[in-house]
């Protein structure tokens, strides 16, 4: 763990100094180069002789001496030589000039020979014995005679013009070793200095470019270099699309290329140097980050998938193939499209080409305009049909199945949507019917059935009742007489109850919206049952609200409603116990409350008490059809109503709420 | 006397016996038929002052006879039907029938109709109006003798029941509250957690309907009042 993490570190550390190794590398080998480059000729050469000030200062002082001791010769010379005044002047004036340069040079020797007289000029001292082999001992020299020249430094090319056909021998030479005082010295010791410079400045180059190899070439191999599993499996994400990275390199490349290129004329300036010095340090940097970007991709081989292009590629592929694939995209609208783009590009191009000539332009201009409004408009008709469907889905969805979508009004790229929706709206219907059918063919079935069951069922209540009227010695026999009239009655009452609570839960019944005093309804339901309800022993009370509530109901509904709840009451209520009845108006609703205390515990919830045949005493030893709560519930329903059953412990309450009675 | 007879029709023979015993216990005349087409045919042979018609027969269903029975005649029909629809009471009674009963029926219920029934036909018109004797149907009120019959029965009443009935006759087919008739009958303004008149009207119900959970004259008009039909 230590380990690994001082290896961590120290690559951290590494990778910095490889770095900064790398970009001192660069600046060394571009600043040597640049040195190298601009003092190339220097820097090639073996002997100073072969430096270019040198080579022209010889080839000048040679030039000068032929000039002199060839041509003018001397002031009477030019006087005599029957030249006209401006020439002669000239020369004159050249002579002067020679003869004072030619004394300063303390390097350089001549010596003149004029063939045919012998005659002999040359700044040498008398001291030299022979002169032709001194000077032709030395590197730098020259020999001319009439027809040839034989140099080790080339001359200037007039200088045979002016030795042609004249009996002249000139040797000229730059005496080694060099002594101070002259021109030559001045550029032997700036070719010394600068050859020693050049030198060094190789020397650099070389170490610095290896340097600078090795530490790329660790760099490259440390960012190649699999990372300790898990960080390597992940690969770091790159902040940039390598194909953009590489035009950006490029671009800064080519750059600081010709920022290079236009400031090398000016790099003895130091300013300029610093300058390019910080470009190419930019540089480096921008291609290093490039280059290890670039390896690392490689290495991760994501180098191509992680481009803007293959991105924008993959990006319209899978456009492409949703598009071709997806229902929502009609693949000739593609043609469509480019039918359109085309159309339009070439009454463009048909405007421009006839843009100086007048009618036909704007031909052409109306036929654009009208070419495109066309296209706008038929676009148009086409999506007006849109909202239409949506409104269309919208009634569906909110219930109106007959809402009619005509599709004849519906342009043929929605008529199959339209259609679609059509037949939804169809099949909808259709189930509604078939369940509006299935719940009327119900109550039929229960209807029909309970006919069936009545015939037979007067035929018992009949005959148990002629034989409740003979005289049964058997006092058994009487007693099954009761009991058999006791439960045919039940039956009888069954099949009602049933017969209703099919049709009131079906909704298979005329509800007639009237006006209904609850507080009236409410004294005559108890008038009604004033008689049960004192046979049970009960203390009925009525409260009723100030005002008089008059509710929107069924009249006959209302009392069945009133009916079953009072007759459960009567039925269920602890003997002796009070029963409260409130009569009351709130928020839109006309209700009365009933309340009683239960002579037996009510384990049971309200919402299983309004099921059918579900009954609050579990063993069904009192009478009733257990559909009472139910029937009141569903009538309660079909009014519009609210219908609320609380328990609770042994309190009973149930809320009827009706919408009140609205004069208009 | 004469005999009264009375034609049962019903295809289920235990119905049809079932009320031959009840309705020879009330001493009348027993003719039987089980399809719509031999109670068609039993009217024209024999003398026949009543009707029992069930709806539901073969051959000829039982709104089709009293459809061809008005067509003739005018003697009281009525309807025996396990249809308890109120559109088949409404399409029965439109048909002509004079009364319909429902099964299963409480066979004592439909004995006091076919004596009403009977009575009414019986008695027809030679019962010549009084004056001060207002009348419904078979409900009257002699106000002279303070008496209230039904179908020629005089019905024990008490007074304020009695004063009920007076008040409601004199207004026949006009719904009256809860208060108005307190007011109107005890004289003294009207409480509202007052039930009595309810209660008493009930029993009125009891003493001058054949069935007071179907009252022929004195009509509950739910969450509104009561009434007394006008026949």
């Amino acid at each position: 763990m230590d380990t690994k993490l001082r290896n961590i570190s120290c690559s951290g550390r590494a990778k910095l100094v490889a770095m900064i190794i790398v970009w001192l590398g660069f600046l060394g080998t571009m600043g040597s180069c640049l040195f190298l480059l601009q003092n190339h000729d220097i820097a090639s050469s073996s002997s100073y002789t072969e430096d270019y000030s040198f080579r022209s200062n010889f080839a000048t002082l040679v030039h000068n001496v032929v000039e002199y001791h060839v041509l003018l010769k001397s002031e009477d010379h030019i006087k005599n030589s029957g030249e006209d005044g401006q020439t002669a002047a000239d020369n004159l004036q050249r002579l002067h000039r020679i003869e004072n340069k030619l004394p300063a040079m303390v390097n350089f020797i001549y010596y003149v020979r004029n063939t045919e007289t012998g005659e002999t000029s040359t700044n040498l001292g008398l001291e030299t014995a022979d002169p032709v082999r001194f000077i032709q001992k030395q590197p730098a020299r020259a020999f001319l005679n009439g027809w040839t020249s034989d140099a080790s430094i080339p001359l200037f090319g007039n200088i045979e013009d002016m030795m042609a056909g004249r009996p002249y021998e000139v040797y000229a030479a730059v005496v080694e070793p060099l002594q101070a005082g002259d021109m030559f010295y001045d550029s032997y010791l700036d070719y010394t200095r600068t050859k020693a410079r050049t030198d060094a400045a190789t020397i650099l180059a070389i170490i610095a470019f290896v340097l600078m190899a090795a530490a790329f070439v660790y760099l490259i191999y440390i960012t190649v270099r699999r990372e300790p599993e898990g960080e390597g499996a992940t690969p770091r994400p790159t902040w940039m699309y390598a194909d953009v990275h590489t035009v950006l390199v490029l671009i800064a490349a080519v750059l600081s290329l010709s920022i290079a290129i236009g400031t090398s004329p000016g790099l003895s300036n130091a300013l300029t140097i610093v300058a390019l010095a910080v470009v190419l340090s930019l540089d480096i940097f921008i291609g290093l980050t490039y280059v290890l970007s670039m390896a690392r991709q490689i290495r991760d081989r994501s180098i191509f998938t992680n481009t803007l292009l293959y991105k924008l590629g993959s990006a319209l592929r899978a456009f492409l193939r949703l598009a071709f694939r997806g229902k929502g995209f009609k693949l000739w609208i593609l043609p469509l499209l480019l039918g359109y783009g085309f159309a339009n590009g070439l009454l463009f191009v048909l405007f421009r080409e006839f843009y100086h000539l007048n009618e036909p332009s704007l031909f052409i201009f109306l036929l654009l305009i009208v070419f495109n409004a066309g296209v706008v408009y038929f676009v148009a008709r086409s999506l007006v049909a849109l909202p239409q469907i949506m409104e269309a889905v919208k009634e569906i969805s909110a219930g109106n199945l007959d809402y009619p979508l005509d599709s004849t009004s519906i342009p043929v790229n929605f008529a199959a949507f339209a259609e679609d929706i059509r037949s939804l709206q169809g099949g909808l219907q259709k189930a509604v019917a078939q369940a509006v059918k299935g719940e009327r063919m119900k109550t039929d079935l229960i209807t029909n059935v309970s006919h069936d069951l009545k015939t037979p069922l007067t035929s018992i209540i009949n005959y148990v009742d002629l034989l409740q009227k003979e005289q049964l010695e058997n006092k058994a026999a009487a007693e099954y007489v009761n009991i058999l009239e006791e439960k045919s009655a039940r039956l009888k009452q069954l099949i009602e109850d049933l017969v209703e609570a099919s049709k009131a839960s079906s909704g298979n019944l005329a509800v007639t919206g009237e006006k209904v005093d609850l507080h009236e309804l409410m004294m005559q339901a108890c008038g009604e049952y004033e008689e049960k309800i004192q046979q049970a022993e009960l203390d009925l009370h009525i409260q009723t609200a100030a005002e008089t509530v008059v509710i929107c109901a069924d009249g006959k509904h209302m009392w069945r409603i009133a009916e079953n709840l009072l007759s459960n009451v009567g039925k269920y209520s602890l003997p002796h116990s009070r029963v409260y009845i409130d009569i009351a108006s709130d928020n839109g609703y006309g209700s009365f409350t009933i309340k009683n205390i239960s002579a037996f515990p009510l384990n049971i919830s309200p919402e299983q008490l309004t099921e059918r045949f579900v009954r609050g005493d579990e063993s069904r030893s009192t009478e009733g059809s257990g559909l009472g709560l139910s029937i009141a519930q569903s009538l309660t329903g079909l009014q519009g109503g609210k219908f609320q059953l609380d328990i609770d412990g042994d309190l009973f309450k149930v809320t009827v709420a009706i919408p009140l009675w609205a004069e208009e | 006397m004469e005999r009264l007879n009375v034609l049962v029709c019903d295809d289920d023979t235990a119905i049809v016996d079932a009320l031959e015993i009840y309705l020879k216990h009330e001493n009348y005349g027993v003719l039987k038929a089980y399809t719509g087409a031999q109670a068609l045919q039993a009217l024209a042979e024999h003398e026949i002052h009543l009707i029992l018609l069930d709806i539901m027969m073969p051959e000829m269903d039982g709104l089709s006879a009293t459809i061809r029975i008005r067509e003739e005649r005018n003697i009281p029909i009525i309807i025996i039907s396990a249809k308890s629809e109120d559109t088949d009471k409404i399409a029965g009674l439109n048909f002509g029938a004079d009364d319909y009963v429902s099964k299963p029926f409480n066979p004592l219920e439909l004995m006091a109709r076919v004596k009403s029934q009977m009575r009414r036909y019986t008695a027809l018109g030679s019962i010549a109006l009084k004056s001060g004797i207002l009348k419904s149907g078979g409900l009257e009120l002699d106000r002279a003798g303070k008496e209230v019959r039904v179908d020629g029965e005089i019905i024990r009443l008490t007074p304020t029941e009695y004063g009920i009935v007076v008040f409601l006759m004199e207004n026949l087919g006009h719904v009256f509250s809860i208060a108005q008739i307190y007011e109107q009958v005890w004289n003294e303004p009207s409480y509202a957690a007052e039930n009595t008149v309810a209660v008493h009207i009930r029993r009125i119900r009891e003493k001058i309907e054949i069935n007071p959970r179907e009252p022929k004259y004195l009509k509950v008009v739910w969450g509104i009042g009561y009434k007394i039909k006008k026949y």
